[in-house]
């Protein structure tokens, strides 16, 4: 008889229009580390919130130590031991780290808030499991790694036995990562079971004991990691045998379009610069990928090349002009294309119909206006063009309001309508993220096209698989610098993960002076 | 297509079920107040009694608005349509105002300042310069955008949210226009003996906008129904609002100008990655609905019926107020605004009709509150009406899967 | 030496006023309701309390004082409750509902006032109500100070004391700042935004009679407030949201707004003959000046404006 310390039964679970869990069963032994995988949409983070308490199931039932119990709320999950840090970490960022754990469970003496037992628990627990913060900074001022911390320190304040960590690895560079698991193992170790989400193979196979596939709502089976490989693993979550390679030819740069020279860019939240002295070229085709952790100011510097913030100093030339204070209408005519890090804050207008949504950058030339008056129809047959080339799917076809599409075909339709420009650069922010692997693998091809055609792209990326794929030569951004140049052939993760930490820094790039000489001799 | 029709149905049949609560709502109140008058004269009074003395005095007579004893052989027996015509003019104008700005993404709560303003225009160009009524109306649309691009200045440049700039707005506008309307007693607009400014037909008959009643061969009683009603105060101002707002809907629906301010007001982030200038456009939106709600103005006044009062300065105009309830009741559209201003327009002028000991008529603006605040989760209604309505007629036709 | 008295006291006035009345913004906004609805609960408060003191006029000085700011109080919390309703329960637009009831208040008012006004046996067409002010107002060595400094000054400590020091100020902010996270910890963000909602309801219908009833022997309810609600708004966000802020804040405002009432006292003022509408502009002048120089390091709560859907987070 196995000792389960949670039992999720056949549970299912339906939002309008799409059953995100269908007949998912989930067993959690006591003292392990059990992965649940799947793709983006594949019903994880709807399972979890089901046993944390934040949405109830249509059907099927949860079992504590063998009882039947019921989760209405995370009051009631956390009675039951249950913790959950979730991806987008929930941390009040005005508040200090000791506010933000003591936070709904609060002691108080005469009616007032009395912290001085919480403050000494917390710096207990800290010292325990090597997590150490300072209880009295702001959250808003501690680096993303310590954040999570304090999302792990509110699950141990709370006593929780059972702790769901949802990709907890996304925003931690391969060190953390490295730490993280080690932190995991000790939980374990002492008896604590640990619920882990991710996409990551290659981190189930270093830390999970067993793991718990999903595919599209449905549960896939669950595996022991020893009887099992990473292609097994894969084919489960897709469905098919997936390729982690992206078939391309040898690029052959061609002129430059692209030239940066020692770009600064002031930060919004802070008194520094959170782009500093960058230079380099992106030339006719070749995929440079800009690589970092995320808020190494890799989204400062596009929102400054792309025009959507100023720069404080140094110069961009496009296409050989300068628009370093150009328009950002000035710079797209010049050929530059933009796929956004936010696709709902930039790339679209929501409540736009998606035909609306495929002129956003030509809606003003002359083939789709006459005297100021939208041309309908050829808007119309233009988006239907569009949506049939790059596989758009939506309800309504031209006319679907974009908001009611999923955030793959979102991105599909962002991607074709940019490279559809056929402008001299595109340049690609995270184009991928939060996408199947089937999109994935589109969007890739669709990014080798462009460079096979003769176009410069600029692909930023936190996702190092990505990164090492598809790019032709990586550009490593650490604390708004570039830190190192490395040709993704010659080159490993475990390598850049050192330079995106910060903890080392190519000879060249120590000087602050530094410009690249034409022709990018490291090739 | 079908999905459209049962759209735009579902937006008429949410504001209908405003009006209707907002009305009930009002009835029960003269109901309330007709059972208290009856109970306090202390003679033996049943529920019917108190029906119908709510509905008579008071329900009846909010509902026929300007209707209410019409009777066209006795003039001024028709006064009251007319006025009631007339201001369809500055409530759609102002209606029009609110309804571009929320479209375009903005709250212009300072209808009621560019009104203002905009009054103020007309006055100097009918009272001081003597020019004729359009180039009056043209200064009060003039003056009305300079008085709405100024929140939007403060909103591009300084990221003020708008909704505070223009009610400070308002009130800078009103002591501002009063100051000198009034000119401590003897100021050239100000008429002293009336404490309020001057008639126009006294000052400048050419002010006057005119009306349909131009041939002077034919005795009045003898002319058509449609020119008495058309006749001052109600004039041609009705119908320059009702175009405007064809004007207002063809722009924002059909031309680039319209595609740019409605990705503005959508998104502004998304408009700004677009290359479309945010900050220009936010002040072009707020300069317009300005010129709009100045135009309301210009179109009231210049019928000459009512004089501006520049020693009222404790409480703005309610026009511009009232335009952000004709405006929520249409759900901007400007089609539809027309229809809420004149619905709007029809019971304001009921509520004085009712009988003044029993009921005040200040319950027409209870009922048209009650609206706006029922309209601010007119939304909620749309959703549960689009759910009823897809099951009674779009049940067969459902999307099924990806349609390419 | 009177000008001075006389400064002081219109200073103190106006100033206790826009500080309860912004205390009332920030608790709702701290909680994440941009509450524009003010100006309308300070009208409903006002009256409420105004009828109060006409009802409870044969009762003693103390249950007159009393009961009048409770009624008020506890008014403005009806008439907020509406907007909590609308805002958080049917997750309407805050600004557009905050609008309406700030329209719908001014005709409630008047209906009611006509109403005491006929059943009094008064002229029953008019909204003005005629009452006195005797026990809200004492002289004190010739300076006027009214019963409202002292519970001003009293709910200004409280509100710190609340806002920083409960565990209900802690999950407030919490609420205004980050709902879902408050929610994963289990705290009831709607319950949090109904209450803070409903303190700045209690607040602002207190300031609404603090300020027309220790100033004027009678209030014709066809002018609502007069804009002050909304100065008040102003005052809030001048103030950055923090209850000592808010009150220096409010006094800054309040010297403004207090020339129009003693220009002509003041001989070098009066001697320059400006009409009263030019002091009438100044705070709001004043107000636009010190928005656009403070925007840039404004910090409103995070989630303010943001209706909160349990469905998506």
């Amino acid at each position: 008889m196995d000792d389960y310390v949670i039992e999720m039964l056949h549970i299912t679970k339906t939002f309008p229009g799409i059953k995100a869990n269908d007949d998912i069963t989930l067993q959690l032994r006591r003292g392990e580390i059990h992965a649940l995988l799947g793709e983006n949409g594949a019903g994880k983070s709807t399972l979890m919130s089901v046993l944390f308490g934040l949405y109830q199931p249509d059907s099927g039932e949860i079992h504590k130590d063998g009882k039947l119990v019921k989760i209405n709320n995370p009051n009631d999950a956390n009675a039951l031991h249950i913790g959950m840090v979730h991806q987008h970490f929930k941390l009040v960022e005005v508040f200090s780290v000791l506010d933000n754990i003591i936070l709904g469970a609060e002691d108080t003496k005469f009616g007032l808030l009395h912290k001085e037992e919480a403050r000494k628990k917390v710096e207990m627990l800290s010292r325990r499991y090597n997590l150490m913060v300072d209880p009295d900074a702001l959250v808003e001022d501690i680096s993303v790694g310590m954040q999570q911390r304090v999302e792990i320190l509110k699950m141990l304040y709370r006593d929780n036995e059972i702790l769901i960590l949802d990709e907890p690895t996304a925003v931690l560079t391969p060190q953390e990562i490295e730490e993280l698991i080690q932190i995991m193992k000790g939980f374990a170790a002492e008896g604590k079971s640990i619920l882990f989400i991710t996409h990551k193979l290659n981190e189930i196979m270093a830390v999970a004991d067993r793991c718990t596939v999903l595919r599209k709502g449905k549960y896939m089976g669950t595996v022991d990691i020893k009887d099992t490989t990473k292609e097994e693993l894969s084919r489960m979550m897709v469905g098919r045998d997936v390729s982690f390679t992206v078939d391309k030819k040898a690029s052959e740069p061609g002129e430059t379009v692209l030239s940066v020279r020692n770009v600064t860019v002031p930060s919004k939240l802070h008194n520094n610069n959170a782009v500093k002295n960058v230079s380099f070229d992106v030339r006719a085709g070749e995929i440079v990928c800009l690589a970092g952790i995320e808020g190494n100011g890799q989204t400062e510097f596009v929102q400054a090349l792309t025009g959507l913030e100023k720069t404080s100093g140094g110069s961009i030339t496009l296409c050989g002009k300068d628009i370093t204070h150009a328009t950002i209408r000035k710079r797209a005519l010049t050929g530059m294309s933009h796929v956004p890090e936010d696709r709902h804050k930039h790339g679209l207008v929501l409540d736009y119909t998606l035909e609306e949504n495929m002129v956003l950058q030509r809606y003003f030339e002359p083939e789709f206006q006459k005297f100021g008056f939208i041309r309908k129809k050829k808007v119309r047959s233009y988006a239907q063009n569009l949506i049939e080339r790059f596989d758009v799917r939506s309800g309504q076809g031209p006319l679907t309001i974009v908001r009611a599409m999923s955030g793959g075909n979102q991105q599909k339709a962002i991607v074709g309508r940019e490279i559809d420009r056929g402008t001299s650069l595109l340049v690609a922010v995270q184009p991928t993220r939060g996408l199947d692997v089937g999109a994935i693998e589109y969007i890739h091809k669709q990014l080798v096209d462009v460079r096979d055609g003769g176009g410069a792209v600029l692909l930023v990326s936190l996702e190092l698989e990505e990164v090492m794929s598809v790019s032709d030569r990586i550009l490593v951004m650490y604390e708004g610098e570039i830190v190192g140049e490395f040709d993704p052939k010659q080159t490993t993760v475990q390598e850049l993960g050192l330079y995106m930490a910060g903890a080392r820094k190519q000879p060249q790039f120590a000087d602050a002076a530094y410009i690249k000489k034409e022709g990018g001799d490291r090739q | 297509m079908k999905r459209r029709i049962l759209s735009g149905l579902n937006t008429i049949l949410a504001a209908l079920i405003c009006v209707f609560i907002g009305l009930l709502l009002g009835f029960i109140i003269l109901v309330v107040f007709s059972w208290s008058s009856l109970a306090s004269k202390g003679d033996p009074y049943t529920f019917g009694k108190v029906i119908e003395q709510a509905w008579s005095l008071g329900f009846q007579r909010i509902l026929l608005g300007g209707f209410y004893q019409l009777n066209w052989k006795i003039p001024p027996g028709n006064q009251a349509l007319r006025s009631e015509i007339a201001k369809v003019a500055p409530l759609l104008l102002c209606g029009l105002s609110v309804g571009f700005a929320f479209k375009t993404g903005l709250f212009n709560i300072g209808a009621a300042g560019q009104y203002t303003i905009g009054a103020f225009g007309a006055y100097v160009f009918a009272l001081v310069l003597g020019m004729p009524w359009w180039v009056c109306l043209i200064a009060s649309m003039l003056f009305g955008a300079v008085w709405g691009a100024i929140p939007g200045f403060f909103k591009a440049y300084f990221n003020i949210n708008e909704v505070i700039t223009s009610i400070m707005f308002n009130w800078i506008g009103l002591y501002m226009a009063n100051t000198i309307m009034y000119g401590n007693g003897s100021g050239v607009m100000y008429n002293a003996l009336e404490s309020k400014n001057w008639k126009l037909s006294i000052k400048n008959p050419g002010a006057i906008i005119p009306d349909l009643d131009v041939d002077s061969s034919i005795k009045f009683a003898d002319k058509s129904t449609f020119v008495k009603a058309f006749t001052n105060p109600a004039t041609i101002g009705v119908f320059i609002a009702i175009a405007v707002a064809i004007v207002v809907f063809i722009i924002l629906n059909k031309t680039v100008f319209g595609y740019e301010l409605k990705a503005c007001g959508y998104s502004k982030t998304a408009a700004k990655y677009a290359g479309i200038n945010e900050k220009r456009n936010i002040i072009l939106s707020m300069a317009i609905a300005g010129a709009l709600a100045g135009l309301g103005a210009g179109l009231y006044y210049l019928t000459g019926t009512e004089q501006w009062n520049p020693q009222e300065n404790k409480a703005l105009p309610a026009m511009g107020f009232d335009g952000i309830s004709v405006a929520l009741l249409a759900s901007s559209n400007p089609i539809g605004t027309i229809f809420s201003a004149i619905f709007k327009s029809h019971i304001a002028t009921g509520g004085p009709k009712m009988e003044k000991t029993l009921f005040p008529s200040e319950i027409a603006d209870v009922i048209s509150g009650a609206i706006i605040y029922l309209c601010a989760f007119m939304l909620l209604f749309k959703n549960k009406l689009a759910k009823l309505l897809g099951r009674l007629f779009l049940s067969g036709d459902a999307p099924k899967g990806g349609v390419k | 030496m009177e000008i001075l008295a006389l400064f002081i006291k219109f200073a103190l006035l106006y100033g206790i006023v826009l500080m309860l009345v912004a205390l009332g913004g920030m608790f709702s906004e701290r909680s994440g309701i941009i509450n524009i609805a003010l100006e309308g609960i300070m009208v409903i408060g006002a009256m409420a309390g105004v009828v109060a003191s006409i009802d409870l006029a044969g009762a003693g000085l103390f249950v007159k004082v009393a009961g009048s700011i409770l009624a008020a109080g506890v008014a403005g919390m009806v008439y907020a409750f509406l907007l909590a309703f609308a805002s958080v329960s049917l997750k309407a637009d805050q600004t557009i509902g905050g609008t309406a009831l700030n329209i719908l208040a001014t005709a409630i008012a008047m209906v009611i006032a006509k109403r005491v006004n006929s059943s009094t046996g008064k002229i029953s067409d008019s909204a003005r109500l005629v009452y006195s002010y005797e026990g809200f107002v004492y002289n004190i060595g010739g300076v006027t100070v009214n019963i409202f400094f002292i519970v001003g000054i009293v709910l200004l400590v409280l509100s710190y004391v609340i806002l920083y020091k409960t565990r209900l100020g802690l999950r407030l902010r919490a609420c205004g700042e980050h709902p879902q996270a408050a929610d994963s910890l289990g705290i009831n963000v709607y319950k949090m935004r109904y209450i803070g909602v409903l303190i700045s309801g209690f607040l602002g219908g207190i300031g609404g009679l603090a300020y027309i009833l220790p100033a004027n022997p009678n209030w014709d309810f066809k002018y609502g407030i007069a804009g002050m609600g909304f100065l008040a708004l102003a005052v809030m966000i001048f103030g950055q949201w923090k209850p000592f802020k808010i009150f220096f804040a409010a006094m800054f405002f309040a010297v403004f707004k207090s020339l129009a009432d003693i220009a002509d006292s003041i001989p070098l003022l009066s001697s320059l003959r400006w009409p009263k509408e030019i002091y009438n502009m100044m705070p709001f002048i004043a107000s636009m000046i010190v928005l656009a120089l403070t925007s840039g390091k404004s910090r409103a709560p995070k989630a303010e404006g943001i209706p909160y859907d349990k469905g998506q987070r």
